[in-house]
């Protein structure tokens, strides 16, 4: 690893650090973040060929800004053109890929040279929005570990958060073939008994067949109090889609877990940091999203890139200082509105429909799967 | 200074006379006369079978007696009092169209009053002339060469589905509908539903027997009630717009019903060196950046890609960059039409990967307004075929010789998605061209500027007009010659 590499993960460590108690006014910081992020994408600048080439099109190399929300923010798209990496992605210790729901051949990668700051990034905000006073609990996963899948960001997060967070006894309940259903729900019954609290972690979807498997059987849990329960990622076609509202009331109803210890984490392959909404954080149930001090979101007008103001529905970017090795800032497809330094998750930018009888790009690939590259 | 003015209320609906229903009001639309709001009429099944048998009657009482000559006449004056700039309705609508579409008011006005030409008589005796022989098919039994006669019947009820892309195209259905005599109940979009009507009460000025056998109606796209009902009174049922909206309305006719669909359609554009010479190419340029601007490329005539051959004086990429500056002219001209969130991230899309494609030196140029996303060219260094997300986007591949492209275009010709292509190219390259993209699936060429004006009895995504909509009843040779005998005075 190149000694300028350790230089930036040695910085971002260092702001993690003074930044790991997580709470309202994390937000001041606006002068250290800006100065860090705009240090960092000089430095991908250098040694990332692509992120470069990209700023320099857009006419916003790092002697062209003014603040880091000039920075321009990498399209998600980009993660599955080539390796986006300062260091060089063959040494990378190893590589996330994005599911590639709408293109299998086409996935997103992450390249990691190191866990250092991933992996900082990952336990500071883990322990303030989900974990809060408590130091571990008896954790229970519904979705695949790293042992199974081992390009997944997700299951490195759940590996970590049951190694760091996870009383003896935690464990995944998904194995090669699927989630173990009978086991969890014995383990969950001895947990109920022995009064011990819980927290179940697992992506937003396993959570609905989990769901139906207890009304079919016709069982509850009321698990002990400060039990808890973090879901993940939305459905993006998985299982039949239900709402929120829907999934929070099934988890009081079915595990006896009040909404204000139920968490949604916001994650991305192409990030190196989590947002989740700040219900436990403050014990009030929200669906507004804060990230760690390090890690900062913008709206923008899809017509102009630009910031929108407060309470307007754009696009969403992410500028995350963990984002070391490929971009510190990049343009996702979410679309989301912004209030008070949080944000609330609104749903995918979907292709649009032409208004008559001229054909939209979206509906030459509904119409006959030709792809449009 | 709008707040200030009292509410205009529009009638967004025709009935035939003497009907009437309880209306509500549509959301307020802001024009530069004052707020507008439309009176839209409260439906059931049951209000529609009313106005079905109303419009039956007044089609067998009225319509159905009249000749086709006669029918020519009235559409005739209906249309041409749209030709008077001071005509209400045409005033109308070049106050509320901008208003409600979105649409650029200059080229509305422009593309409406060609659109209205399109209507005179001597384009209504063509367009009949373009697919009978003999007209009089539609009146009477005519000779047929090889002996015995036929004759034409139209729809007795024509339930029509219009779409709100292009102000206007349902005249041309109306029409039909007209010349057909069949009674006709139209169904609006909300994204434009007043040409319809105002055609409809032109009609009525002329002859109000006439357009009581039309009811033109709004309701949202998919209301089964209303859409069963008239499905399955019509013998008839013709579908305008997107994917969606046909295979909506498909799914409910059933198949001893005539079913006809203008599906969701694409058009490109190809220029060979011959237009890109020092002195036109510039007209070359100014002529295909109006057809992408006009409809904001809404309409299947719409180009949303073009070839540029080499050996021009400019080439593909200077074209690009050229035509992105004609577009951000333009876009003072005939400003686009603000854009529905879904509209501007489909845009975003596009632009980012062509950006990142340019970023990576892989052969693509984005020419893009940088303060809004008003208008996007992306040029590419080989040819390929993409649809664009619309809106004024348009895609320039660079091609040796325009023929070249051809089989790039050849899976989405095959699956019936391609329409127009407008060329400008020499005239001796023209039959050969026309030959090869025809054969697959290529259904309309035209000049470039202006592919958006089809013609008067143009083969409508290459089919029929009218022919595909009657029936013939023939009486064959025999009959006519062996009846002879059963005369008393036979010999």
């Amino acid at each position: 690893m190149r000694p300028e590499s350790k230089t930036i993960i040695n910085a971002v460590k260092a702001y993690i650090e003074r930044h790991s108690v997580i709470n309202a006014d994390s937000m001041a910081s606006e002068q250290a973040f800006g100065e860090l992020a705009l240090q960092l994408f000089q430095f991908q600048c250098e040694y990332n060929s692509a992120y470069r080439n990209y700023a320099k099109l857009k006419r916003k190399l790092p002697n062209q800004l003014d603040s880091w929300r000039d920075i321009p923010p990498m399209p998600i798209q980009a993660f599955k053109r080539s390796p986006l990496a300062c260091e060089p992605p063959e040494e990378a210790a190893a590589v996330f890929m994005t599911s590639g729901t709408t293109n299998p051949e086409q996935r997103g990668r992450q390249y990691h040279p190191t866990f250092e700051v991933w992996d900082a990034s990952m336990s500071t905000g883990f322990r303030s929005f989900v974990m809060g006073d408590i130091g571990k609990l008896k954790i229970l996963s519904l979705s695949p570990a790293e042992d199974i899948h081992t390009n997944s960001s997700l299951s490195r997060y759940l590996s970590q958060a049951l190694r760091l967070f996870g009383t003896s006894g935690s464990q995944s309940y998904f194995q090669q073939d699927g989630l173990v259903v009978e086991q969890l729900l014995d383990d969950l019954r001895a947990c109920e008994e022995q009064g011990e609290p819980v927290l179940l972690l697992g992506a937003t979807f396993a959570y609905v067949p989990l769901l139906d498997t207890i009304e079919k059987l016709g069982i509850r849990f009321r698990l002990a109090p400060g039990s808890r329960i973090l879901d993940t990622g939305g459905f993006k076609g998985k299982s039949r889609e239900v709402s929120v509202n829907w999934l929070y009331e099934k988890f009081e109803q079915c595990f006896g877990v009040p909404r204000t210890l139920c968490v949604n984490m916001y994650g991305m392959t192409e990030l190196c940091s989590q947002y989740y909404d700040t219900t436990i954080l403050t014990g009030a149930f929200t669906k507004m999203k804060l990230g760690p001090a390090w890690l900062r979101p913008l709206v923008l007008d899809p017509n102009t890139l630009l910031p929108v103001a407060e309470g307007n529905v754009g696009v969403l970017a992410h500028f995350d200082l963990a984002n070391w090795n490929s971009c510190v800032a990049i343009l996702t497809e979410d679309i989301g509105v912004m209030e008070g330094g949080r944000f609330e998750l609104i749903g995918r930018i979907a292709g649009s429909e032409a208004r008559g009888c001229s054909l939209a790009v979206e509906q030459f690939i509904q119409s006959n799967g030709l792809q449009t590259s | 200074m709008n707040e200030t003015k009292e509410i205009t209320r529009i009638e967004a609906f025709f009935l035939p006379a003497g009907m009437s229903f309880e209306t509500t009001t549509s959301t307020r639309i802001l024009t530069s006369e004052g707020p507008v709001e439309l009176l839209i009429p409260v439906l059931d099944g049951e209000k529609l079978k009313m106005i079905i048998a109303n419009l039956s009657r007044n089609r067998s009482d009225y319509l159905s007696t009249l000749s086709t000559s006669e029918i020519i006449e009235r559409i005739a004056v209906a249309s041409e009092k749209w030709l008077n700039p001071s005509y209400p309705q045409r005033v109308l609508a070049e106050q509320l169209l901008p208003a409600l579409t979105g649409y650029a008011a200059d080229s509305i006005r422009l593309q409406l009053k060609r659109y209205m030409r399109t209507f005179r008589r001597k384009e209504l005796l063509r367009f009949i002339g373009e697919e009978f022989d003999d007209p009089l098919v539609l009146d009477e039994f005519r000779p047929r060469k090889s002996g015995g006669f036929s004759r034409a019947y139209g729809p007795k009820l024509l339930f029509q589905v219009f779409s709100g892309n292009v102000p206007g195209v349902s005249l041309w259905s109306m029409t039909m509908g007209l010349l057909l005599r069949s009674a006709q109940l139209g169904k609006t979009s909300m994204a434009e539903p007043l040409m319809a009507v105002w055609f409809a009460q032109s009609l009525a000025e002329v002859d109000a027997k006439l357009a009581d056998s039309i009811a033109i109606l709004p309701w949202k796209g998919g209301s089964e009630e209303l859409e069963r009902e008239a499905i399955r009174q019509a013998d008839t049922v013709t579908v305008y717009g997107g994917r969606l909206a046909v295979e909506s309305v498909r799914a409910k006719v059933p198949i001893e019903k005539k079913f006809v669909a203008y599906g969701p359609k694409a058009s490109f554009a190809m220029i060979g060196k011959e237009a890109l010479t020092p002195d036109r190419m510039n007209v070359t340029i100014s002529r295909l950046a109006a057809d992408v601007a006009h409809y904001d490329q809404q309409s299947c005539m719409s180009p949303q890609c073009v070839y540029i051959e080499d050996g021009g004086s400019i080439d593909a990429q200077g074209f690009a960059a050229l035509i992105a500056a004609e577009l951000g002219r333009l876009q003072l001209r005939w400003p686009r039409a603000s854009l529905a969130d879904q509209e501007a991230y489909a845009i975003l899309e596009v632009r980012n990967r062509y950006w990142l494609e340019e970023a990576a030196g892989e052969g693509s140029a984005v020419y893009a307004s940088t303060k809004d996303a008003q208008w996007t060219v992306v040029y590419h260094n080989t040819p390929r075929f993409e649809g664009s997300p619309l809106n004024r986007t348009l895609h320039v591949y660079r091609c040796r010789r325009v023929e070249d492209v051809i089989p790039m275009l050849e899976p989405a010709g095959q699956a019936g998605l391609l329409q127009t292509c407008g060329a400008a190219i020499g005239p001796h390259r023209m039959f050969a061209l026309a030959e090869a993209l025809g054969n697959i699936g290529v259904n309309r060429f035209c000049h470039i500027g202006s592919m958006l004006q089809a013609k008067a009895g143009w083969h409508h995504d290459g089919r029929f007009n009218l022919m595909d909509l009657i029936r013939f009843t023939d009486i064959e040779r025999t009959m006519e010659d062996e009846l002879e005998q059963y005369d008393p005075d036979f010999e």
